[in-house]
């Protein structure tokens, strides 16, 4: 054998296992010893007792590749996948694996998580536009954001390690991690329209989650759920409770006129075609911060003049004129005063706001 | 109605049927987004011709049809091409998002012998994708959904299906469905064997209980291996390795560093189509060229770690954390495994009806659109454009009939069959009995088959099903995957003789179907399907004639009539090299 796997002693004896047994409160872990094999996992050695001393331990588990997140449980303490715990991991010391704690107890390693299920029907679906052409025309830069969180497999580890969840067992007041990461992409979707800041302010309870970041470390998929998910949905539902300006230019869909048609045949592949902007619209900008914009002049060389919106806090303003590039711009959102709302309304409404909220 | 199986398939028969108007239930044995579609990596095949212009429906026909060895049924050959672009696009408004062109379309990547760069794709989690958009469309749409539950009975009123009958996993307790249509969308057979890339879902019930009801099981013997599942370590062995990683670029050498497959098929190369390239892997491990373990190796370094990381996101992943390996920096390991079915329920093309009133069936489930070998992408677009298709036939025949009336009678002789394995009288182990079964079909019915070692396997597998009659599963009916095996056990063994007892019949080389004592092909059996059926619950054989291509579409084929080898049409389609050159 080759010096391929050097973590593994398959020599050094059986693995010890203490796994949960049990239908209630009463259940106690059972000792099994199974033989080792080299790069075994966790699910492996279950699977072992399963077969040849316990044919009715019951555990979920399905693809065994870690994309199916079926198999989540408590390993020595830490909620895992089992198929994705090598058991030489854990050298000589025994293998503690029991049921999920945050989640009522079925049998053994299987426990009720069909809260989740329910939670997730709550929450209001992808919400396209009614006269989005189909087929869809959407940046890679627009989509590749949403890719995090569309990542997840749905293992609920993170709503196992979730405190609010977990000792509190208040299932009431917070959705967990799991449906911030489900309402991000959602949010962050380039084509959606749909508004779920009410909710996430109220049920859903993005409030609650006090940044300890424990679900983004126990998550198999490396999803930055605090970081990414979290954080800045508690900003946007900050900014739409007290913005909604923000909202709404957020929400403005890109104008279908300026959109380059999709048979454009016999165009260079792969070629990006140019834009085309006017006045008023709301565009973002490629530079860090990806700041939006708006389009005060189009010159006659094809650059632009734009007035880029600042955000110091919840004080904002247009801030200009800046010239740039057609190249230097993402997306084109279409013009702001669609929704009658001109730039100096802009600044005052928000000034007002700010006022007004330090007053109340 | 009822809908088994939430795969792809299942769901989008539920999202057509409901939108149609008719109630819908749907039932599922895992919970909700587990099922096996979530396994697949490497993309969603349509004709759209974002990347390659030139593509169309009726090159991705061609393609589909020659990889079948022209078993498949045309029809469905072309509704499949026709409709799959369509079908993408409408993923997309549930919610799903491919990976995209740099001017905003759905890109496109190169996969086993697509002519065209032609596969939608989601780095390699585009089932995941797939599987997670359309639970959402069904969460939204409110269709009911039954998550844990079992179904191993199709109950009957005359020649009608009217029903199912079951139990729920987690309390072990009975359950009825009383539907005048039923959508049978329960996948594959995988587990049947021991090298398997199929999770322990993939038992066949689904077709076991069509075959139990009467229905005709099409073309058995066509098992597809895929070509790289992981070797080593022992316990991942049979992980899928995505064909993706040889559309992105990667490709195959032996122990002595070798490029083989340049010899092989000098066209495609490693992108030929999937029975090839698996048969190649054997060779050269027969040829005393394998790997340390028994496999090739699979190269993706010339690619670069940024690259790799990106497009093959899960499988850098599986390989660092399962077999210590960092594919930017090592060769991956690979051996072919077992992957899918291409047999399944016979099926009308445009209904996906059974030949039983009121069963459907959809996906890996139902068979003919891949004839002796699928196409990698291939299985994706067949979910949603058949899943559709049963969804809407099945929603349009419950509005022409009465609900049926269940027969007693069956209902206590399924309930006496499951409650067998709980009596104290059984010694056998079942889990020991079905590991027995997967390694006989490996042995005996796998990649390399011939007379004698399929008449082996046939016989112990009818001794299996004799040992299988006195399984005891210890424990009560709660949450008991030992007493749920035993009853998936007996669906195994009978999708296993009616593989093997086609298998001894087909004595040629065609496809995924490849016999060491017949490597030519027989035109005579090429123009024939094996069909599986009931007789008294005994697994009997018959053929059928391939459904006869019209002219316009048979004349694309021309050059390949007579001469399934000869060399193809202009749009650069690879030689088909099907025949072994041993």
């Amino acid at each position: 054998m080759s010096s391929k796997t050097p973590k593994t002693d398959a020599a050094a004896g059986p693995i010890v296992l203490q796994i949960f047994r049990g239908e209630d409160a009463s259940g106690h872990e059972q000792r099994f010893e199974v033989p080792a094999v080299e790069g075994m996992v966790v699910l492996d050695a279950v699977h072992y007792v399963q077969a040849n001393f316990a044919n009715d331990l019951a555990c979920r588990w399905n693809c065994k590749a870690a994309k199916c997140g079926s198999c989540g449980a408590e390993i020595n303490g830490r909620p895992r996948l089992m198929c994705k715990t090598r058991v030489d991991e854990f050298a000589d010391q025994e293998i503690h694996v029991g049921p999920m704690r945050t989640f009522p107890l079925i049998k053994d390693l299987v426990t009720d998580v069909s809260w989740n299920y329910e939670v997730n029907k709550e929450i209001p679906g992808f919400t396209p536009a009614a006269n989005e052409p189909v087929p869809y025309r959407m940046l890679p830069e627009d989509t590749e954001r949403v890719y995090e969180y569309r990542k997840c497999i749905e293992c609920f580890l993170c709503q196992d390690v979730c405190h609010v969840l977990r000792n509190h067992d208040d299932k009431s007041a917070y959705y967990g991690p799991r449906y911030m990461v489900r309402i991000a992409a959602l949010e962050m979707h380039p084509l959606d329209t749909g508004r779920r800041t009410d909710l996430l302010h109220g049920k859903a309870g993005v409030g609650m989650c006090n940044i300890t970041k424990c679900c983004q470390e126990v998550c198999p998929e490396h999803i930055k759920i605090t970081d990414n998910a979290i954080i800045p949905l508690k900003e946007r539902t900050a900014t739409d409770v007290y913005d909604p300006v923000v909202r709404i230019a957020r929400k403005l869909r890109p104008a279908r006129a300026a959109q380059p048609s999709p048979a454009s045949a016999g165009g260079p592949q792969g070629a990006t075609p140019p834009q085309r902007f006017a006045v008023k619209d709301v565009v973002r900008l490629k530079t860090r911060g990806r700041r939006f914009a708006r389009v005060g002049k189009v010159l006659p060389d094809g650059r632009l003049e734009v007035w880029v919106l600042h955000m110091n806090g919840k004080v904002q303003h247009w801030d200009g004129p800046k010239v740039v590039r057609a190249s230097d711009v993402t997306n084109n959102y279409g013009p702001l005063d669609e929704v009658g709302i001109g730039g100096k309304l802009v600044e005052q409404y928000i000034t007002e706001d700010h006022a007004a909220e330090h007053h109340g | 109605m009822l809908v088994i199986g939430a795969g792809g398939a299942g769901m989008r028969a539920a999202i057509e049927a409901s939108a149609a108007g008719a109630r819908v239930a749907v039932v599922c044995k895992s919970l909700l987004g587990k099922a096996h579609t979530v396994m697949a990596e490497g993309g969603i095949a349509a004709a759209l011709g974002n990347v390659d212009p030139d593509d169309n429906w009726q090159v991705h026909f061609q393609d589909t049809m020659r990889g079948g060895q022209l078993i498949n049924n045309w029809r469905m050959a072309e509704l499949h091409a026709r409709e799959s672009p369509e079908r993408v696009y409408e993923l997309e408004t549930y919610g799903a998002i491919f990976d995209r062109t740099p001017d905003g379309r759905i890109l496109q990547r190169a996969f086993g012998a697509h002519t065209y760069r032609r596969l939608c794709h989601v780095g390699d989690r585009t089932g995941l994708e797939m599987i997670r958009s359309l639970q959402d469309r069904i969460v939204h749409l409110g269709i009911e959904v039954h998550m844990e539950v079992t179904l191993t009975r199709l109950l009957k009123d005359g020649d009608r299906v009217i029903g199912a009958f079951g139990y729920n996993r987690v309390d072990g307790r009975f359950v009825a469905f009383k539907a005048k249509a039923v959508v049978m969308a329960t996948g594959g057979w995988g587990r049947i064997y021991k090298v398997t890339s199929n999770s322990w879902e993939g038992t066949g019930d689904g077709v076991g209980m069509g075959f139990d009801a009467g229905a005709e099981v099409l073309d058995p013997e066509m098992v597809q291996f895929h070509p790289t599942g992981m070797v080593w370590p022992p316990g991942v062995r049979g992980i899928l390795v995505t064909e993706a990683v040889r559309g992105e670029g990667g490709y195959l050498t032996n122990s002595e560093g070798h490029r083989f497959m340049l010899e092989v098929d000098p066209k495609k190369k490693e992108l030929s189509s999937r029975d090839v390239v698996a048969r190649a892997i054997y060779k050269e491990v027969q040829a005393g060229r394998g790997t340390e373990h028994g496999g090739a190796n699979l190269d993706v370094r010339h690619l670069g770690a940024e690259k790799i990381k990106k497009k093959l996101p899960s499988m850098y992943e599986q390989f660092l954390k399962l077999a210590d390996v960092d594919i930017t920096t090592q060769p991956m390991e690979i051996a072919p495994t077992i992957h899918y079915a291409m047999g399944g329920l016979r099926v009308e093309a445009e209904t996906g009806a059974t030949t039983i009133a009121g069963l459907y069936a959809a996906g890996e489930a139902a068979a003919g659109l891949h004839g002796a070998n699928r196409l990698g992408g291939n299985s994706l677009s067949d979910l949603l454009v058949f899943g559709r298709r049963a969804g809407a036939a099945a929603s349009a025949y419950v509005r022409e009939v009465g609900l049926g009336k269940i027969d007693e009678r069956q209902v206590a002789e399924e309930q006496q069959i499951l409650l067998l394995p709980l009596s104290p009288d059984g010694t056998e182990n079942t889990y020991l009995l079905q590991q027995q079964l997967q390694q006989a079909m490996q042995d005996g019915a796998g990649l390399a088959r011939e007379e004698k070692s399929l008449k082996t396997c046939l016989d112990r597998i009818l001794e299996l099903r004799q040992r299988s009659a006195r399984i005891h599963a210890p424990g009560s009916r709660k949450y008991n995957p030992g007493w749920h095996t035993a009853r998936d056990l007996r669906f195994m063994l009978t999708i296993a003789e009616a593989i093997v007892r086609a298998a001894i019949e087909r004595r040629e080389s065609r496809g995924a179907h490849w016999r060491l004592d017949y490597l030519e092909k027989d035109p005579a059996l090429g123009r024939v399907n094996f069909i599986a059926y009931s007789d008294g619950g005994q697994v009997k054989l018959k053929t059928r004639p391939v459904p006869e291509m019209p002219p316009e579409l048979a004349k694309l084929f021309a050059d390949t009539a007579s001469a399934p080898s000869a060399s193809p049409p202009p749009a650069a389609n690879p030689p088909k090299p099907q025949q072994v050159r041993t």
